[in-house]
Order: C-alpha cells, then sequence, then structure tokens
C-alpha cells in the first residue's frame, strides 16, 4: 500500500519540482501583494486576504478526533496556505486561459488547474458537489411556479365561500358567476319590497281589511 | 450569483445561513482569485464555487496530515510546527514551503524557522 502511495506520489512531485520557479514566483508577487495591503488600511484587507477563521477551524475539527485539539496559531496557518492555495491554483488557470486567448476563468479552467498541480484525489468530489448544486439552483427556480399555484388555489377557495355551493367544474362557476351577475339588480328591490309587509303598520292595516271583507260578506247575505 | 440558503442542510449540514449550502463564503474566495495577480480579469460564477469545496478538501488533507504529526509527537493539540512538518512531508503542498517557514507569519518562532530553513537545505 504505501509502495504503490509512494509510486504514485513520484510523478506529482516530479511535476511539482518542474514547476517549482513558478510557484516561488506565485509566492514572492503574493507577499509583494500583502505587503501593498499592510500598507494600506490594515483591518479590512486583513480580513479580504484570508478566509474566515470560524469557518477554516469548523473543517479542521472535522477530521480530528473529538478529544484533540487546535491551536489558535494553527489555525492562522491553514488560513494562510488556503489563500496560498487559491492564489497557486487560479495563477495556474489564467495560465491556461491566456494561453488558449480567453478572458473568463470558468469550473473547468480551475478543475484543470487543480488536476495539473496534483491534487487529481479532489476532481471527482469536486464535480460530484457542482452536480448537486445545479440541482438545488434548479429546484429554487421552481419555487415561484408552486407559489403560484398556491395562490390560484386560494382565490378558488374565496371563489367557493361566496357562492356558497360546492364547486365542481369551473366552467360551472363561471356560469354560475355570470348568472349572478345578472340576478343581483332585480334581487336589491325584491328585497325590499318583500320587507313592507312585515312592517307593524302593514299588517294592522291588513287585519282592519279583512274586518271590512267580513262586514260586507254579512251584510250581503 | 445567489446563494441558496433553504438548501444548506442538503450539502452541508449545520452550515449557517449566511455562506448558503457552502462551507465557505464565495464572495471571499472571488476576492482572493483576483489579488492573485493582475492577469486574472474575469472569474466565472462556477469557479468560486469549486474552490469553496476544493479549499474544503484542502483543508482537511493539510488538518488530517499535520494531526498525524502532532500524534507522533505524543501531542493532542495541533500546533503550528505540526503544519510545517506536514507540508514538508507532502511533495503537494511544495508550494507552501516558504510559506510556513516565511519569519512573516503571526507567530514568532526563530529557532524552529531556522531549523525549518536547514532542514529544507538539506534536501
Amino acid at each position: 500500500m504505501e509502495d504503490e502511495s509512494h509510486n504514485n506520489i513520484l510523478p506529482n512531485g516530479f511535476n511539482t519540482g518542474s514547476t517549482e520557479s513558478p510557484c516561488l514566483k506565485t509566492s514572492t508577487m503574493t507577499t509583494q501583494h500583502n505587503n501593498n495591503n499592510n500598507h494600506q488600511n490594515h483591518s479590512n484587507k486583513e480580513q479580504d486576504r484570508f478566509l474566515p477563521i470560524a469557518n477554516v477551524g469548523r473543517i479542521m475539527k472535522k477530521v480530528i478526533p473529538p478529544n484533540g485539539k487546535i491551536s489558535k496559531d494553527a489555525k492562522e496557518t491553514v488560513q494562510e496556505c488556503v489563500s496560498e492555495f487559491i492564489s497557486f491554483v487560479t495563477g495556474e488557470a489564467s495560465d491556461k486561459c491566456q494561453r488558449e486567448k480567453r478572458k473568463t476563468i470558468n469550473g473547468d479552467d480551475v478543475i484543470w488547474a487543480i488536476t495539473t498541480l496534483g491534487f487529481e484525489d479532489y476532481v471527482e468530489p469536486l464535480k460530484t458537489y457542482l452536480q448537486k448544486y445545479k440541482e438545488i439552483e434548479g429546484e429554487k427556480l421552481n419555487i415561484p411556479k408552486q407559489l403560484r399555484s398556491e395562490q390560484r388555489l386560494h382565490q378558488h377557495q374565496q371563489n367557493h365561500n361566496n357562492n356558497h355551493d360546492e364547486n365542481n367544474n369551473q366552467p360551472f362557476n363561471g356560469a354560475y358567476a355570470s348568472s349572478n351577475l345578472i340576478s343581483q339588480p332585480p334581487y336589491v328591490p325584491t328585497d325590499q319590497k318583500f320587507s313592507l309587509p312585515f312592517s307593524p303598520n302593514s299588517i294592522q292595516n291588513q287585519l282592519r281589511q279583512q274586518e271590512q271583507i267580513d262586514s260586507v260578506g254579512h251584510w250581503y247575505e | 450569483m445567489r446563494q441558496a440558503g433553504a438548501y444548506s442542510g442538503l450539502l452541508c449540514g449545520g452550515v449557517s445561513g449566511r455562506t448558503g449550502p457552502h462551507s465557505l463564503p464565495l464572495a471571499r474566495i472571488k476576492k482572493i482569485m483576483k489579488n492573485s495577480g493582475e492577469d486574472v480579469k474575469m472569474i466565472s460564477g462556477e469557479a468560486p464555487i469549486i474552490f469553496s469545496k476544493a479549499c474544503e478538501l484542502f483543508i482537511e488533507e493539510l488538518t488530517r496530515r499535520s494531526w498525524i504529526m502532532a500524534i507522533q509527537g505524543k501531542r493532542r493539540t495541533l500546533h503550528k510546527e505540526d503544519l510545517a512538518s506536514a507540508v514538508i512531508a507532502t511533495d503537494i503542498f511544495d508550494f507552501l514551503i516558504t510559506l510556513v517557514s516565511s519569519s512573516e507569519s503571526h507567530a514568532v518562532g526563530g529557532a524552529t524557522n531556522v531549523m525549518e530553513v536547514e532542514t529544507i537545505d538539506c534536501s
């Protein structure tokens, strides 16, 4: 096992050795850039140079035993190493884009650079990760449509409440709504007429009329 | 670039909504990429996403190898020296040797740095 691993590492080591000069150049450039940043606004630039130490610490804890501890200087060193890793890979990807006369560094360029620099083991997890991310993004775009459907259902329920009837078919609902609109104007006057007989004055008048009729009938006999 | 905060549990459990499904902030990664060189002009949306996972794998590997160094030293606390040892012992981490040996590091360790430099000179 170890021998195989060693054999696998040898070619990578050779490749890494051949790129040692560019690596040193990158490091030098990074150092100069860092010096410039230090000369400027220190707090903001300091934050921008590294990934958040909390995120880095959380990832580190995942791979050590629960009873293990991580000193702060170790976390800070890893922060610096990660930034160097990003710059190292980005530089390689950027060189490839320049050779191919392209201006935008895309995902494939990053994966190619990671492979070239000896991190082949990362490629498969990266592709899986990207695939899952795309699936979730696709699902996210479907959310507005679902919300629209829910709104339609809500409106449908409102129509049901207004009509006081069981709504089975949309055409039926439409027809009923139409008839409802037609019947509305005459319905109001009907209510007004219908309420008149129930007033006390109306009732008394009717009773008196009945009495008169009885008198007339009796006289006729 | 919109981050799907609602689905953070699916990819990385326990990650705060601030970075969405990714364990590292994409904006910060993009800024570091831009600062890596003046020839870096435009960066597609996919690149920081890939880096957020690549950096996670990198941190895990570097930490795991450093932990082995700490255990060999019969310690249960990971220190900067363990990281330096792991970097020196691993070929794909060669680009970090200057960094972990640099006197500009936060921690002051002159003797250790000198020893490391001597080790590098020997190899």
